[in-house]
């Protein structure tokens, strides 16, 4: 036994697969102690917030700030609001409305302004001009506005008559250190359709998907290690019966009946442990026709004989005597089981026939509700590209693993 | 042998590149030739090129391919999405199950392009405006009759004239074959007279003499289209006058008013032609032709797919539901605009409810508990989820049987409901009111009992109305939150929509529908879905009232309203109704939804509706009133 994980761990493949897989368990498991809480709970109001550090505009307002002299300060601010493009579009304004251009540096931001603010008419829509470059000038100037309203924002507040009352000044050289700041939420996958913390979502989810590839392939291993065990070694009439019923299930496709069982089980029905042991009961037959094939050839070995001169029950010698010979080829394909499993969870969910919604997050699920959103269409690449990634990286790894130890326990691979 | 897989998946791979690629191939040489193409298919062909050589004015007989690699000129044509899902079945104006979005159908309004109603709708101004009759229609005095003259200058596409007739026929063909007009006006309308241009409608009376509701006498003037008596009676005999066979009839021969007609259609697309014989063309009507010689509708397989056709410039006109359609412009700086530049970019003319399904004791017996479930719902979020923020939320707009718009919101007292008008996310104030209505969790586990049982009820809607579902999760968490257990369910459109109309159905506790939106007779109309008993025990119930409540005295106000004109009294009754719905919740709506409402692409076609002082409302250019769009488009550049 020793001497077999030694020979395992030496497989750098294995070894690669191994470190990935048990990162991605080890972040399953510390990730949720830093950041505990309801994995569902909706703590965006919108749609798919974008990743980043989120600083509370409420609480910034009132902490303590400290005046900062930054000398590309108001060059950054300009270049946020008024880009090169806009600058350029201004030009055309100032073109339709016949006002001379001549001289004019478009990267002199005051001049160009100062032109914009003596030119443009929010009620003039010139022949022609499309509804949406009209509706672009109107922000346009919006935001020019904004950009000459000064260097200082008031915050005003109802005193108990009822009248504004200045209660902050802040001006465009305060700063405040984030330390300060009460609220700041860090993002860094942003939010899902529901307002959903990804990131958290995500551990969550793939805690949850692989749970259910452990199950489906725990279920699909037992049923076709015990299907292939007794067809192999009893052989005969039950032989025939076994390989009929394998037979007919390998003949039909196991996701179109993995698909009709969901569907109709109805979607009351479909918890995350009810998927994927439907999954498992879909995805036996492989491993009980292999199973079957190297028992047969191991049956007539001495030492079976000798079992069964000895009396040994049927039980017995099959747990005994011919499981162990196995076993290695079990645990691969226990691994491809988990791995495949992992796999028809998410093509299942993305059909739309995943495990109920509201109690937990697989990530199927995840692909399932950001595609109904568009989220591929509107460029929320988080809300499914991480959710992508761990798929790959799992079923990545699990397959290095299997690789690894065939390498090892194959006679013919073996280096 | 596996390379030899891998090479022919390789082979396979590219050759469904370059099947796929076909298409806008075709359209972008459609872009680059596109005036002497045109020429070449004034003459257009297909299996009713017959017929429709009839109207158009270049009657040539060149033969010109239609079909998937048929070029539209792009500069001609305006393209929609959102409307057409798979191929037409028929073109026939008194038939059923027509599936033709572009010609027979209706919106906010009717589709006034191939088959035109007696007047335009507009649910701007809530006002009816002219197009087969003249402008202006009459009441006698105690509203049993309505007189109105059909316009001189109405032609039908064979040349002769549309009369008082043709209308008479149309409504009486209906009542008889059992089409829409009898299931719509057959309670309201009991008959016509037609003489030459004039037409009377008398209303049905109830027992009292009165007209039952003359709402809806309006609303068959402009969602009706006519068909011409001479087709009616064609059709009629050739179908030996069977019901089933008339409404069936593909009516390839048919004869239409409208300024445009069917030039191709197949699984792919719809393409409707314009009539250079139109009778509007008369400066007593628009004084011009429509702007675009073809309208094209291709068929998507689904809203991802129309959205990614509207960012290309593929479609023109989106009539979809697009959530965040300002990055459309903010974000990827494409030529898109709305109707409003701002939030709600549309205008919301009706709310998709919940209904609370009253064949459940524990529902129908509680009042309390629909309030409470109603009330700790979280709206803002559904409003800033589904839809986007493209919807006023409830503390703006506080709940009642009205639609957002001013007109409606007008017609009820807000001061005297105010207190009853729940905002949502009220979690506390849910508690309080089922504790105090006994509603309690007796055994601790978390979760409330009624008569000793757990209350354990479903949230549903159509799987896949994404929005819908969202709208789903949320009433959810909000019964986890007042400890009442609500799961959600999502069963395909085709088993929900057998489900919710069975008037005995126990298997949905809360599910979603939309009452009306905007018709002359709305709200009484909306008001009547939400609670008139009208609609209880009716098999098949499409109409209303999906939740099965009865209450005679709402059922009672319900039925003074059509025949009241004095608005003092009308508000009373109006502000009356919507005391008792917002005390007994049968349902509640969760958002209000823009029912008016485009996002078009300016890279070929300019000039649409917009919040311009045009008064055109955004009705996919081509309903009711909308379809005023279609002669104010220019090309752009």
């Amino acid at each position: 036994m020793k001497n077999t994980l030694r020979q395992v761990f030496h497989s750098p493949k294995f070894v690669a697969g191994f470190v990935i897989f048990a990162l991605i368990l080890l972040t399953m498991i510390i990730y949720p102690l830093f950041n505990p809480g309801n994995p569902l709970e909706q703590i965006g109001v919108g749609t798919f917030a974008k990743p980043g550090t989120y600083v509370s505009l409420y609480d910034a307002a009132k902490s303590p700030t400290e005046t900062l002299r930054l000398a590309d300060a108001n060059d950054k601010r300009i270049a946020s609001r008024l880009s090169d493009s806009d600058r350029v579009e201004m030009v055309e304004w100032f073109k339709i409305m016949n006002v001379s251009v001549e001289g004019l540096d478009i990267s002199d931001t005051d001049a160009l302004i100062d032109l914009w603010s003596a030119n443009y008419d929010p009620s003039v829509r010139p022949q022609g001009m499309t509804n949406a470059k009209v509706n672009y000038y109107k922000r346009l100037n919006n935001q020019i506005n904004e950009l000459r309203s000064g260097d200082s924002i008031l915050i005003a507040d109802y005193d108990d008559e009822g009248n504004l009352i200045e209660s902050k000044k802040i001006s465009s050289e305060d700063y405040v250190n984030t330390k300060s700041v009460a609220n700041v939420k860090f993002l860094p996958l942003g939010t899902d359709n529901f307002g959903r913390d990804v990131l958290k979502e995500l551990v969550s989810a793939t805690g949850t998907s692989i749970r259910i590839g452990l199950i489906a392939g725990i279920v699909a291993t037992l049923i076709g290690l015990t299907f292939g065990l007794l067809a192999g070694y009893v052989g005969g009439v039950l032989d025939d019966v076994i390989m009929f019923v394998t037979n007919i299930f390998t003949v039909i496709p196991s996701f179109v009946l993995l698909i009709l069982i969901t569907y109709s089980l109805g979607q009351e029905q479909r918890g995350a442990t009810v998927v994927a042991t439907v999954i498992g009961f879909t995805s036996w037959t492989w491993t009980a026709r292999s199973v079957r094939s190297q028992v047969i050839s191991l049956r007539n070995r001495d030492h079976v004989n000798l079992s069964k001169l000895s009396g040994h029950s049927l039980l017995r010698i099959v747990l005994m005597d011919i499981l162990p010979y196995i076993a290695s080829y079990v645990v691969m394909a226990f691994i491809l089981q988990v791995s495949s499993g992992i796999l028809a969870e998410a093509q299942l969910s993305l059909l739309g026939l995943g495990p109920k919604t509201t109690q937990v997050p697989t990530l199927g699920l995840m692909m399932n509700w950001a595609m109904l959103y568009s989220a591929h269409t509107n460029g929320s690449w988080w809300a499914y590209f991480p959710v992508i990634l761990v798929i790959s990286l799992i079923s990545f790894s699990l397959n290095l693993m299997n690789t690894g130890l065939d390498q090892v326990f194959n006679p013919t691979l073996r280096d | 042998m596996k390379k030899l897989i891998a090479l022919l998946l390789a082979v396979v791979m590219m050759f469904s590149l370059v099947a796929c690629g076909d298409t806008p191939a075709d359209e972008n040489s459609g872009n680059n030739d596109g005036n002497v193409v045109a020429d070449n298919n004034d003459a257009n062909t297909d299996d009713n090129a017959g017929e429709v050589g009839d109207g158009t004015a270049d009657d040539n007989n060149e033969v010109a391919p239609v079909g998937n690699d048929d070029v539209l000129p792009r500069e001609e044509t305006l393209y929609f999405a959102g409307q057409q899902w798979g191929a037409v079945n028929s073109w026939n104006p008194i038939g059923t199950n027509q599936n033709n979005a572009m010609a027979i159908a209706s919106g906010v309004g009717w589709r006034e392009t191939m088959f035109e109603t007696l007047y335009m709708w507009n649910a701007l101004d809530g006002k009816l405006y002219g197009l087969l009759a003249n402008d202006d229609y009459a009441w006698n005095d105690d509203m049993t009759q309505l007189t109105l003259t059909i316009k001189d200058a109405a032609k039908w596409s064979d040349g002769t004239a549309v009369t008082a007739a043709d209308v008479k026929r149309t409504f009486d063909v209906g009542i008889e074959i059992g089409n829409g007009v009898a299931g719509s006006y057959g309670a309201y309308i009991d008959s016509m007279e037609a003489d030459g241009n004039k037409l009377t409608i008398n209303a049905k009376l109830n027992d009292a003499g009165q007209p039952v509701n003359p709402l809806k006498i309006l609303d068959f003037l402009v969602l009706q289209a006519i068909a011409q008596e001479k087709w009616i009676d064609t059709c009629y005999e050739r179908n030996n006058g069977d019901a089933t066979a008339i409404l069936n009839d593909p009516a390839d021969d048919v004869v239409w008013s409208g300024p445009y007609t069917k030039y191709f259609s197949d699984d792919q697309k719809v393409v409707l032609v314009r009539d250079d014989n139109y009778w509007g063309q008369d400066a007593s009507m628009w004084g011009s032709l429509p702007v675009p010689k073809y309208l094209a509708h291709n068929i998507y397989a689904d809203n991802a797919a129309g959205e990614v056709a509207l960012k290309a410039g593929e479609v023109d006109v989106c009539q979809q539901f697009i959530g965040n359609v300002q990055n459309l412009w903010l974000e990827d700086g494409l030529p898109i605009s709305t109707y409003y530049d701002e939030a709600p970019y549309g205008i919301c003319l009706t709310m998709p409810t919940a209904w609370f399904n009253m064949n459940i004791p524990v529902i129908a017996e509680n009042a309390a508990l629909r309030r409470a479930i109603a009330m700790a719902v979280d709206y803002d979020s559904i409003i800033a989820n589904a839809m986007t923020n493209q919807s006023p939320s409830f503390s703006e707009v506080p709940r009642s049987l009205m639609n957002p718009t001013a007109g409606e919101q007008a017609l009820y007292n807000q001061s005297e409901v105010a207190d009853l008008q729940f905002a949502g996310n009220d979690v506390e104030g849910a508690k309080a009111l089922l504790d105090e209505a006994g509603i309690v969790d007796t055994d601790g586990d978390g979760w409330r009992e009624y008569n000793g049982e757990k209350i354990s009820l479903n949230a549903v809607c159509p799987n896949g109305w994404s929005d819908w579902q969202a709208s789903m999760e949320i009433v959810a968490a909000a019964g986890e939150k007042i400890g009442v257990e609500i799961t959600t369910l999502y069963p395909e459109y085709d088993i929900y929509q057998t489900v919710f109309v069975d008037p005995n159905q126990t298997e949905y506790a809360i599910f979603m529908w939309s009452p009306d939106a905007s018709t002359p007779s709305n709200p009484w109309t909306r008001v009547n879905q939400f609670m008139g008993m009208d609609y209880v025990g009716i098999q098949n119930n499409w109409s209303g009232n999906w939740g099965q409540y009865k209450n005679e005295e709402a059922d009672a106000l319900i039925k003074q309203i059509p025949l009241t004109t004095d608005e003092t009294e009308l508000k009373r009754l109006y502000t009356e109704l919507t005391r008792i719905y917002l005390t007994e919740v049968p349902s509640f709506s969760l958002m209000y939804r823009p029912s008016m409402f485009h996002t078009v692409n300016e890279s070929v076609w300019t000039n649409y509706p917009a919040d311009d002082g045009r008064n055109i409302p955004p009705a996919d250019c081509t309903d009711g009133y909308g379809i005023r769009a279609l002669y104010e488009l220019q090309l752009v550049g």
